[in-house]
């Protein structure tokens, strides 16, 4: 009898901790939105983005004002800032947009020194463009200034390149960017990934795949197919089930072939 | 011991048996609400919409609890639910949108403004591309309602005043002669001040803060960059200057430098716009050289010093009624600034600055030849406080050394400038001090209404003089994107010292207006669309007037000016930018030599500025300005008296400003063309100035006993210019 009821307890005990853990282990929550996350992403849903953005806005409604819940609120808006911005919806291009330019913010306003949060910043600022064009000094300034901060932070953050790289490979020539200058952003970005360690599981750790995708990209560009496949597989082999590389380089360089 | 079984089974079965909850979410008009956000308040049970609104969920949690829902720019929501374990519940949301807050309102004057803030009224680029502007910032500015530029040079006149009553500011330091190509006529001046290395451009034609002193119209407040934005270099090749200028930022962005080097090259420019060349001796030359040093001590204070110098020469034929040759004049400018700039801890800002400007100027025309220099110098401090959430003050302090010194031959009478003429030598060396003071408030009691109550105090020592001026001006947003703007304010200016020269023991009091203004502002999407108007009053006393009888000059003018500015922009796309300024001016003044109340020396009726630019594809820009204006007021002369003494014609005046020279226009077009040279970004400039040729008059000048009226065309026929710039 005795037995009985410490195994009852024990049942119980571990029920309520579930639920305990369900409300208050953040880690547990933030582990498994963020591998939701990777699968959204992976299989290129906006459905699926919107429903993991939910699973972080619900676990920031319970811890309030954490920076990292707030980082990775802003990335899924800014994905799906560029949703909207395929689908032409410029309405929800600037819905995103300012949401995810808030959400930084709020980011930064607690932890000031977390480099992962200026590199999107740097990224989301472009997007103004898109409904606000006459505003191009404050987007420049207000992306220049980020991507200053980021830097200074931290200037091996593989990120940093990845999306400096993004914003100079689709700068036209005549304004300071192109394939050429693109493609050592890039490289040092996947030079940097090799040695990059997340502080903790929570951390940021996407983009790798994309380096080496993107190095294929330039390679693509240049019309040098031996090159690009080799980056090809190398990003392949960093992440097999990468969406990036299937469904975007790859058939870019099909293309290319042709 | 059963009980407590029954009761550990019980809480068991409640925790295992979860509840559904589901519903839909919906905003305005019941559209589906996909991404909305529904949770348990408390925990982290919940779910998103989907595309349809639907949501569903399930959660161990029972009894009352709170539901919340959320959607990005819509009000949340929260509703109290009473969860009975394994109860379905569906529950429908509808959120409404959220209003858009209301903005706080920005805390300024009726001003102009321009840089790399988001509400600036034009951007810089915007203001190099104005056709006709010729990149020069003054000559852009005069496209703002309030001033005019029937004068086509970069000299300001605001709302009637001579442009010495507009006061321009380089960071905390007053720029007194910012121009090339200055004397005389007002033609051809342009200003040294490059508009890139400015971070804010403010322009305000009245009604402005008690920070600004010893200026009775208009101020135009420049602020530079503390540190230059980055490393490189501009070449600039045009059909009449060259120019090269580079930047240089540290990698710690600790330490940062700039240079710019420039000289006008006027022979091609002249020979293809078909000037006659001999009518210049020499053909009109000028050179600049300045720079900056910026130097970061720490994160939150900055050491920074600007130099400039230029020099120029001009000779132009010119004929007038008692002599005929070439009107020589040469200027030298140097100017100095050195500003350290810090926090004080979070709520503190302090700024002071250092600057030092020599002016030199040489005339030479027939029997007229003299040599002007002025020398100022000033020392300023500026601080700012955050005193309370709502509540800033700004004080400061500053005391500016003034030096005039003039010398040479002048004519005994004005209108006998021939090389015989009866002259006499002059030498006259004036100085003055005058130190200044003020302090305001900024309070805002709400988020939507701004008041600033201030006051300065100014001392000069020369004439031994006290003014104290209060000013006030609020703002209110009434309604979203409307604001009402208002400022009423006492304003001084000591006259200049060559009028205290010639006065009765420098008893001259300073010239003083009584400004009201009151503006009604539309900013529709942050300056998508833009509409403003204003209008002002203002009186004025103690102008200078110069006594009949003694020639001396004295404090007994007095005028005014009234009228209605207004200003729209709409830059709907991206490629299409157009603003119009409109100005309706009334300007009296007995001033000067005017006795009585006679039309302000820039009393300009009417005077409509229309810009447009359009973007034709991502590298290829056109633009297009077209003034028109009432033509200036000049005073005629309606004779002449012979006079055997001298042997030559004493010129008959009619009042004061009392013709007026024919209506003013000019049409001016531009094109860029943004390309890549050598792997490096270039840009190429065609521009055609007063494409329709018109005939604008600036002057009359006549024969030589006063029967013949002759025209003074402007300079400025239909004129081409071609310049290439490449950045490196």
């Amino acid at each position: 009898m005795k037995t009985m009821i410490l195994a009852i307890l024990i049942a119980v005990l571990t029920t309520l901790n579930t639920t305990f853990l369900k409300a208050d282990d953040y880690t547990d929550a933030m582990l498994k939105a963020l591998k939701k996350m990777g699968d959204a992403a992976d299989k290129n849903e906006k459905a699926a983005v919107l429903k993991v953005r939910g699973d972080f806005e619900r676990i920031l409604q319970l811890k309030k004002n954490e920076w990292m819940v707030n980082y990775y609120l802003g990335m899924l808006d800014y994905m799906l800032s560029r949703y909207a911005a395929d689908e032409k919806n410029n309405d929800d291009v600037k819905k995103y947009t300012e949401s995810a330019i808030s959400l930084l913010d709020k980011c930064t306003d607690v932890n000031d020194q977390f480099a992962d949060a200026y590199v999107l910043k740097m990224a989301v600022q472009g997007n103004r463009w898109q409904y606000e064009p006459n505003k191009m000094n404050d987007i420049i300034a207000k992306s220049t200034e980020a991507k200053d901060i980021a830097f200074k932070l931290e200037p091996e953050n593989p990120r940093y390149y990845l999306i400096d790289g993004y914003m100079t490979f689709y700068t036209p020539e005549n304004f300071g960017g192109g394939v050429e200058k693109a493609q050592p952003l890039f490289e040092n970005s996947w030079k940097y990934f090799k040695t990059y360690k997340p502080k903790d599981e929570t951390y940021p750790n996407w983009g790798n795949d994309q380096a080496a995708g993107m190095i294929a990209m330039c390679y693509i560009k240049l019309e040098k197919p031996d090159e690009a496949k080799k980056w090809i597989d190398m990003a392949l082999e960093v992440k097999p089930e990468s969406n990036f590389i299937k469904g975007f380089v790859m058939p870019e360089y099909e293309k290319m072939k042709k | 011991m059963k009980y407590l079984l029954i009761l550990l089974f019980l809480t068991v079965s409640i925790y295992s048996q979860d509840t559904k909850i589901s519903g839909k979410v919906t905003g305005e008009n019941n559209t589906p609400l996909n991404g909305a956000n529904i949770v348990i308040e408390g925990t982290i049970d919940g779910a998103t919409t989907d595309s349809t609104g639907y949501y569903e969920f399930e959660t161990s949690k029972t009894g009352s609890q709170n539901l919340l829902v959320t959607y990005y720019d819509y009000n949340e929501k929260r509703q109290t639910i009473v969860i009975d374990a394994g109860k379905q519940i569906e529950l429908n949301v509808q959120l409404k949108k959220a209003e858009v807050e209301t903005e706080e309102i920005l805390v300024t004057a009726s001003s102009y403004t321009s840089g790399q803030n988001s509400q600036v009224t034009i951007t810089p680029l915007e203001i190099v591309r104005i056709p006709g502007s010729d990149g020069d910032l003054f000559r852009a500015i005069t496209t703002f309602p309030g001033s005019n530029q029937v004068d086509e040079g970069s000299r300001i006149t605001v709302r009637g005043g001579d442009a010495n009553e507009v006061l321009t500011i380089l960071d905390q330091a007053s720029l007194y002669n910012p121009f090339i190509f200055d004397d005389d006529f007002n033609t051809s001046s342009y200003t040294t001040i490059n508009p890139w290395g400015l971070r804010g451009i403010n322009f305000s034609s009245g009604g402005f803060s008690a920070k600004f002193g010893n200026v009775l119209s208009a101020v135009l407040d420049l602020k530079t960059y503390e540190m230059p934005q980055g490393t490189g270099g501009f070449l600039w090749l045009g059909l009449a200057n060259v120019g090269l200028s580079g930047v240089y930022l540290s990698k710690d962005k600790n330490f940062g430098a700039t240079m710019d080097i420039g000289q006008t090259i006027l022979e091609p420019y002249f020979r293809l716009n078909g000037y006659l060349v001999d009518s210049y001796n020499p053909i009109p030359l000028a050179r600049g050289l300045g720079g900056s040093l910026s130097y970061k001590p720490s994160k939150s204070s900055v050491i920074k010093g600007i130099f400039d110098y230029s020099k120029d020469k001009i000779g132009v034929r010119n004929n007038s009624p008692s002599y005929n040759g070439f009107f020589n004049s040469g200027s030298e400018t140097v100017f100095g600034n050195l500003k350290y700039s810090a926090g004080l801890g979070s709520k503190t800002y302090f700024s002071m600055g250092l600057s030092y400007s020599n002016h030199k100027d040489d005339v030479i025309y027939g029997i007229l030849n003299t040599l002007a220099k002025q020398k100022y110098a000033k020392y300023r401090l500026d601080v700012t406080h955050q005193l309370a959430k709502k509540v800033d003050i700004n004080t400061g302090a500053e005391y500016e050394y003034n030096e005039d010194t003039f010398s040479g031959k002048v004519p005994q009478y004005s209108y006998d400038l021939s090389l015989d003429a009866p002259a006499f030598d002059v030498s006259n060396r004036e100085h003055t001090g005058r130190l200044g003071a003020y302090v305001e408030a900024q309070i805002k009691p709400v988020k939507t209404f701004f008041l600033i109550p201030g006051v300065r105090l100014d001392n000069h020592t020369l004439s031994k003089k006290t003014v104290i001026d209060p000013r006030l001006s609020i703002g209110w947003k009434f309604a979203k994107d409307m604001v009402l703007r208002g400022a009423v304010g006492i304003y001084h200016q000591f006259p200049k010292l060559e009028y205290y020269a010639q006065s009765n023991s420098y008893d001259l009091k300073p010239e003083q207006a009584a400004h009201y203004i009151l503006g009604y502002e539309f900013n529709k999407m942050e300056g998508v669309f833009l509409f403003r108007v204003e209008g002002y009053y203002k009186e004025y006393k103690d102008l200078v007037l110069r006594d009949k009888n003694t020639f001396l000059y004295t404090s007994g003018g007095k005028g005014y000016a009234k009228g209605i500015d207004v200003f729209l922009k709409s830059s709907v796309t991206n490629k299409y930018s157009t603003w119009i300024s409109y100005a309706y001016t009334d300007s009296k003044r007995s001033q000067y030599d005017a006795v009585t109340q006679s039309p302000a020396n820039y009393d300009i009726t009417h005077n409509l500025t229309f810009v447009a630019s359009y973007n034709v594809t991502d590298v290829i820009t056109t633009g297009l300005t077209y003034r028109v204006s009432t033509g200036k007021p000049y005073t005629p002369i309606t004779g002449g008296v012979y006079d055997p003494v001298t042997n030559n014609y004493q010129p008959v005046y009619a009042e004061t400003n009392s013709g007026r020279f024919p209506t003013y226009h000019r049409m001016d077009i531009n094109f860029q063309y943004i390309f890549s040279l050598f792997g490096r970004f270039a840009i190429a400039v065609f521009q055609i100035n007063n494409l329709l040729n018109n005939k604008n008059l600036y002057d009359y000048t006549y024969n030589y006993d006063y029967t013949k009226q002759i025209e003074i065309v402007t300079t400025n026929k239909r004129q081409f210019y071609l310049g290439l710039g490449l950045q490196f």
